[in-house]
C-alpha cells in the first residue's frame, strides 16, 4: 500500500509520522489521509487545490498535480508551510528543447 | 519549436487572461527571459487560444528568429529584461484598471490583497504607446521600482520571476479596480479598516 | 548625515596606532556598506602578492546604512579580508549584537592592519580606542573569553578568535557574542597572524533616519509580512534551518559521506523534528529580529545556541553519524574553539574517505561519532592528526595524493545541498566567488520550496537566470547589511524602500539589484586580479562524472558546462567568464582596471 510520511508540525496534528493509505492518484490518496486524520481536514487541500504552502513529493519528485497516478510501492511525503509567501505548488519548465526529463516527475519506471 | 512545457505555460496563463476579460481577442502578450533569450508571442496570435507555433525564441539583444515579430511590443519586453531584474513579463489590457488610469497619475487599492501586496501602481504616459523606444524606456523605467504599472489608457504591465507571479500581479490589480469601481456606484463612506494606510500612496 | 555614519577607524596593530578618518560618500552610494563596501575597499588595499595571513593582509570589519535602525534584522556586519583557505575575496557575515553596537560606536568601517608583536585585544568606546595586552588571554577558548571581556548583549560586545585562529587554521572562524560565527573562508587565521585576540565594543550613538515616517511605514509592512509567511512565522522559529534536512533527503539531495550518496538513512535522526523534539530548550533571536530561527539546544554535556542545519549535515550525513547529541556537541565544540562548522565536517568526512580508502594511514571512519570531538580538538591546536585537517579538506586531500576527494569548490568546502539534486545550486557552487558556498545565492528559494515559485530543479536550460538574479540580490542584501531569512517573507522591493527612507538617496529595486551586481563583478574581478580564470569554475569530478546509483536523483550529473556558458553570457562576460567593457562601464567598474 502507499506509504504517506508526514513532517513538521504535521505529525503533531496528525497524531502520527506516517502511515498506510489506499489511492490510485494523488487526490484520492490524500482524501484518504484526511479520512484516517481528520484534525488534517481543510489543511492540506483547499477548493480541491493543494494549498500553496506545501511541498508534496512522490518518491522524492514534486507532484502538484491530484491526477498523478500513485502505485503500491509509492512513498507521499507532505511537507507544511516550509515554504511561504506566494509559492505556487505549479513548477515552472524551462527548457527550450526536447523535453529531457518529464517533470513533474515520476521516478523509476520512467522510460 | 519551443519545448511542450514553455508552451502549456503560456497557453494556460493566455487563456486564463482571455477568460478573466483582461485581454481582447489579440491583445496582451507574454514573455520570458531564458538566459540570454526571450520567448514571446508571435505577432497576430491569440493569447486566449496560443498554438505551438504562436511562440518565439529570439536573441535578448536583437532578433535572431528569423520571424517577422510583430510585436511592436518586443521592444518594451527587451528594454525590461535590459534593464530590471525580471525574469518574465505580462502585458494586458485590465478594463476598470484601464479606465482608473485615465484620471489618476497612480492607483492605490482599498481593498484587502491589493494593498497587501502591491501598495500602489503608477500611471506612465507616452502618446504614441506603441513600440517607441520611448514607450519603452518609460515603461521600463517605472518597473524598475515597481512590479506592476499602467501605461495609460493602454494596459498593465507586470513583471516577476516566473509568468505566473507576473499574471498573479496582473490579476490582483484588475479584482482591486473593479473593487473600486463598486465603491463607486455604492457611494457610501469609506471605513478605513487598514493601519497606516495613509502611507500607501508613499510607497 | 543619515544612514552611514560616514567614518572609518583604521588601526595598525603593528605601531599599535589608529585614524579615524572620512567615509567616501560616493563609494558607499555605490557599494553602500557590508560585503559591498568591504569588497570595493579590499580591492585596493590587498593585491596579488599579499600573502593571506602576513601582516600585509587586512580584516575589514564593515556595518551598513541600516544596521542598528531597528528594522527587522539589522543587527548584522560581515568581515571582508583575503582568504586563507581560498586565496579568493573572501566575505564572511555574522548576526546577533556586535555589529549593531560597532554602529552605535559611530563607525560603518574598521581596517586592521599589520602584525602586533605580542598578542593584543582592542577595547572600542566611541572615540576611545584602547589596545590592551593578551598575553594572558591567548590559549582561552571562545566561551571563556568571551565572558572575561564582559559580554552584555545589549551594551559590550566581545569578538574573538579561539585556538583554532591562534593556530592559523585555515579553516577557523571569528566568533562574536559567544555563539555567532564569521565563519567561512578562515578569517580567524587572519585575526590570529595578526596576533589579534579580541575586539570587544560598547557604543552610544543613534543611527540617524531620513525620513522617520516612511521608515516606520515600511517596518509596519515588515512586520505584516513576515507574520504572514509561514516560514518566518511557522517553521524557522519552531524548527529552525534544521527543518530542511528532512526535505532535503526526501528529493535525494542531501550530500551524504563526502558527497558519496545523495540520501542518508540517518536523516529522520538528525532532522528538525528530532531536535525539537528531544533536544531544544527554546529558540532565540539576534538583535532586533521577530523570527528567531535560532536553537537554543541542550544535551547532558553542553547547552548552548545551534545546531544549523549545515552544522548537523556536516557532522551528521556528510561523515555518516546519526547521533544527534554527538552532533550537537560538535557544533559547541566547534564555536568555542572557533572553527568553521561546514568546513570542519566535510573536512573529516573527507579525512574518513581517505582513511576507509587507505590512501591516509589513520582510522578515520563513517558512522564514528566518538571520534568527532577528539578530532576537532585536534584540529584546533594541529596536534597528531589534527595538523593535517587543520587546513581544510584540499590540503588534506592533495597531500594524500587524491584532491579529488575534496567536496570543495576553488578550495572551499561545499554545504549540504548536493547538487546532483539541485542543477541550480551547482552552478552557483561553480561561479561563487568565495568559493563552495550557498550562501550567495541560495538556490533552494526556487528549486525546492517554492519560493517565490518552485521550477524545475533538474532541468538545465535557463536556470542560469535564476542564479545570476538570486547572486545578484544575495549581493545587495549583504551590503545594507540585513539577514536574508527576512528576504523570505518580504520583497526586494521593500529593501530598497527601506535603504531610501534610511539614506535619503533614492534607490529603486533596479537599482539596488545593480549593486548586488556590481558587486559580484567587483569580487569577480579581485578573484581574476588574484590570477583565478574559467577553469577555476568547477566542482569536484564526483558531482561532474558520478551519478547516485538510486534515489530521486538517480541517474543525475552536474550538466555544469551548458549552464556555465549561458551563465557567462547572461553576465555580459565573455567566454572565458571575463567581465566584459561594456558591462564593466555600465557598472561604474571600469575605471578599476
Amino acid at each position: 500500500m502507499p506509504l504517506v510520511k508526514l513532517y513538521a508540525n504535521l505529525r503533531n496534528i496528525a497524531g502520527t509520522k506516517e502511515l498506510s493509505i489506499t489511492g490510485a492518484s494523488l487526490g484520492q490518496a490524500l482524501s484518504e489521509l484526511v479520512r484516517q486524520c481528520p484534525a488534517l481536514d481543510g489543511l492540506i487541500l483547499e477548493n480541491g487545490q493543494i494549498r500553496p504552502h506545501f511541498v508534496i513529493t512522490i518518491n522524492g519528485l514534486n507532484a502538484i498535480d491530484l491526477d498523478a497516478v500513485v502505485t503500491e510501492q509509492d512513498m507521499i511525503a507532505i511537507f507544511p508551510p516550509i515554504a511561504g509567501g506566494q509559492s505556487n505548488p505549479h513548477p515552472l519548465p524551462l527548457s527550450l528543447w526536447e523535453s529531457g526529463t518529464p517533470f513533474p516527475h515520476r521516478g523509476k519506471g520512467w522510460g | 519549436m519551443v519545448d511542450p512545457r514553455i508552451y502549456e505555460m503560456f497557453r494556460d496563463i493566455g487563456r486564463d487572461l482571455f477568460t478573466s476579460n483582461m485581454i481582447s481577442s489579440h491583445g496582451g502578450n507574454l514573455s520570458v527571459r531564458l538566459g540570454d533569450r526571450v520567448v514571446i508571442k508571435r505577432r497576430g496570435a491569440m493569447l486566449g487560444n496560443l498554438k505551438p507555433h504562436d511562440l518565439i525564441e529570439t536573441r535578448l539583444d536583437k532578433n535572431d528568429s528569423g520571424v517577422a515579430l510583430a510585436s511592436t511590443e518586443l521592444l518594451v519586453h527587451r528594454t525590461v529584461y535590459m534593464s530590471t531584474p525580471a525574469l518574465a513579463i505580462c502585458h494586458c489590457h485590465p478594463r476598470t484598471a484601464i479606465a482608473f488610469s485615465l484620471s489618476r497619475d497612480e492607483l492605490v487599492p482599498i481593498d484587502n490583497e491589493a494593498s497587501y501586496l502591491l501598495k500602489k501602481i503608477p500611471v506612465v504616459t507616452e502618446e504614441f504607446a506603441s513600440g517607441t523606444p520611448e514607450m519603452a524606456k518609460k515603461v521600463a523605467n517605472a518597473l524598475k521600482n515597481y512590479k506592476i504599472i499602467m501605461l495609460r489608457g493602454h494596459g498593465s504591465f507586470a513583471t516577476g520571476q516566473t509568468l505566473d507571479e507576473a499574471f498573479h500581479w496582473s490579476s490582483t490589480l484588475e479584482e482591486s479596480c473593479q473593487i473600486e469601481l463598486a465603491t463607486k456606484l455604492i457611494n457610501e463612506p469609506f471605513i478605513e479598516y487598514r493601519k497606516m494606510s495613509e502611507s500607501y500612496n508613499k510607497f | 548625515m543619515t544612514g552611514w555614519n560616514e567614518k572609518i577607524l583604521d588601526v595598525d596593530l603593528t605601531t599599535q596606532t589608529y585614524k579615524t578618518y572620512p567615509l567616501d560618500m560616493e563609494m558607499a552610494r555605490l557599494f553602500i556598506g557590508g560585503r559591498g563596501l568591504g569588497a570595493r575597499l579590499l580591492w585596493d588595499l590587498v593585491g596579488p602578492e599579499v600573502d593571506p595571513l602576513s601582516p600585509e593582509n587586512v580584516l575589514i570589519f564593515t556595518n551598513g546604512p541600516l544596521t542598528a535602525t531597528g528594522y527587522q534584522t539589522s543587527n548584522r556586519f560581515s568581515v571582508t579580508t583575503k582568504s586563507p583557505l581560498t586565496g579568493t575575496v573572501l566575505d564572511a557575515n555574522s548576526g546577533g549584537f556586535w555589529g549593531m553596537q560597532f554602529k552605535k560606536a559611530g563607525y560603518d568601517v574598521m581596517i586592521v592592519r599589520g602584525k602586533a608583536e605580542k598578542p593584543v585585544w582592542i577595547e572600542i568606546k566611541n572615540d576611545v580606542i584602547t589596545f590592551h595586552d593578551a598575553s594572558d588571554l591567548w590559549g582561552m577558548r571562545v566561551f571563556a573569553l568571551t565572558e572575561k571581556l564582559g559580554q552584555n548583549n545589549n551594551k559590550r560586545n566581545v569578538l574573538c578568535i579561539g585556538p583554532a585562529g591562534e593556530n592559523l587554521s585555515r579553516i577557523a572562524s571569528i566568533m562574536n557574542d559567544r555563539e555567532r560565527a564569521l565563519a567561512r573562508g578562515g578569517p580567524g587565521a587572519v585575526m590570529g597572524s595578526k596576533n589579534l585576540k579580541a575586539i570587544v565594543v560598547e557604543g552610544k550613538d543613534r543611527t540617524q533616519i531620513d525620513d522617520p515616517e516612511r521608515f516606520k511605514f515600511l517596518l509596519y509592512e515588515t512586520r505584516k509580512l513576515l507574520a504572514a509567511s509561514p516560514l518566518t512565522s511557522q517553521a524557522l522559529p519552531e524548527f529552525g534551518t534544521v527543518v530542511l534536512m528532512n526535505i532535503m533527503n526526501n528529493i535525494g539531495a542531501l550530500a551524504t559521506r563526502n558527497h558519496q550518496q545523495t540520501q542518508f538513512e540517518g536523516a529522520e535522526a538528525i532532522s528538525g523534528e528530532e531536535l525539537t523534539e528531544k533536544y531544544l530548550v527554546k529558540n532565540s533571536s539576534c538583535w532586533a529580529c521577530p523570527i528567531g530561527c535560532t536553537r537554543i539546544s541542550k544535551t547532558e554535556k553542553v547547552e548552548g545556541e545551534g545546531p544549523e542545519f549545515e552544522s548537523t549535515w556536516a557532522f551528521g550525513a556528510q561523515c555518516g553519524i546519526d547521533d544527534l547529541p554527538a552532533i550537537i556537541e560538535a557544533n559547541s565544540l566547534c564555536n568555542d574553539l572557533g572553527l568553521d562548522t561546514i568546513s570542519a565536517g566535510s573536512t573529516i568526512a573527507c579525512g574518513m574517505e581517505l582513511s576507509e580508502k587507505g590512501y591516509m594511514d589513520a582510522d578515520l571512519r563513517f558512522g564514528r561519532a566518538d571520534q568527532l570531538a577528539p578530532v576537532l580538538e585536534a584540529m584546533a591546536y594541529r596536534r597528531d592528526i589534527g595538523s593535517d585537517l587543520a587546513d581544510g579538506s584540499l590540503r588534506l586531500a592533495t597531500k594524500y595524493g587524491h584532491p579529488e576527494l575534496s567536496m570543495s569548490a576553488k578550495g572551499m568546502e561545499m554545504p549540504a545541498y548536493d547538487p546532483r539534486g539541485m542543477q541550480g545550486q551547482g552552478l552557483l557552487y561553480a561561479t561563487s566567488n568565495r568559493g563552495g558556498c550557498h550562501m550567495r545565492g541560495n538556490m533552494v528559494g526556487p528549486e525546492v520550496l517554492g519560493l517565490p515559485k518552485l521550477i524545475d530543479r533538474f532541468q538545465v536550460q535557463g536556470k542560469s537566470s535564476f542564479v545570476i538574479l538570486h547572486q545578484n540580490v544575495s549581493a545587495a542584501i549583504d551590503s545594507l547589511v540585513v539577514c536574508k531569512f527576512t528576504n523570505m517573507g518580504v520583497a526586494d522591493e521593500y529593501f530598497a524602500r527601506v535603504l531610501s527612507s534610511v539614506t535619503g538617496i533614492h534607490y529603486d529595486t533596479g537599482e539596488m539589484t545593480r549593486v548586488g551586481e556590481r558587486v559580484w563583478n567587483l569580487e569577480r574581478l579581485y578573484n581574476l586580479r588574484e590570477g583565478f580564470s574559467m577553469k577555476d569554475d568547477t566542482l569536484p569530478p564526483r558531482l561532474l562524472n558520478e551519478a547516485p546509483a538510486d534515489g530521486p536523483s538517480q541517474g543525475w550529473v552536474v550538466q555544469l558546462e551548458p549552464m556555465l556558458k549561458e551563465y557567462y553570457r547572461g553576465r555580459v562576460w565573455d567566454e572565458n567568464g571575463i567581465p566584459k567593457k561594456q558591462k564593466l562601464e555600465e557598472l561604474g567598474l571600469a575605471s578599476l582596471i
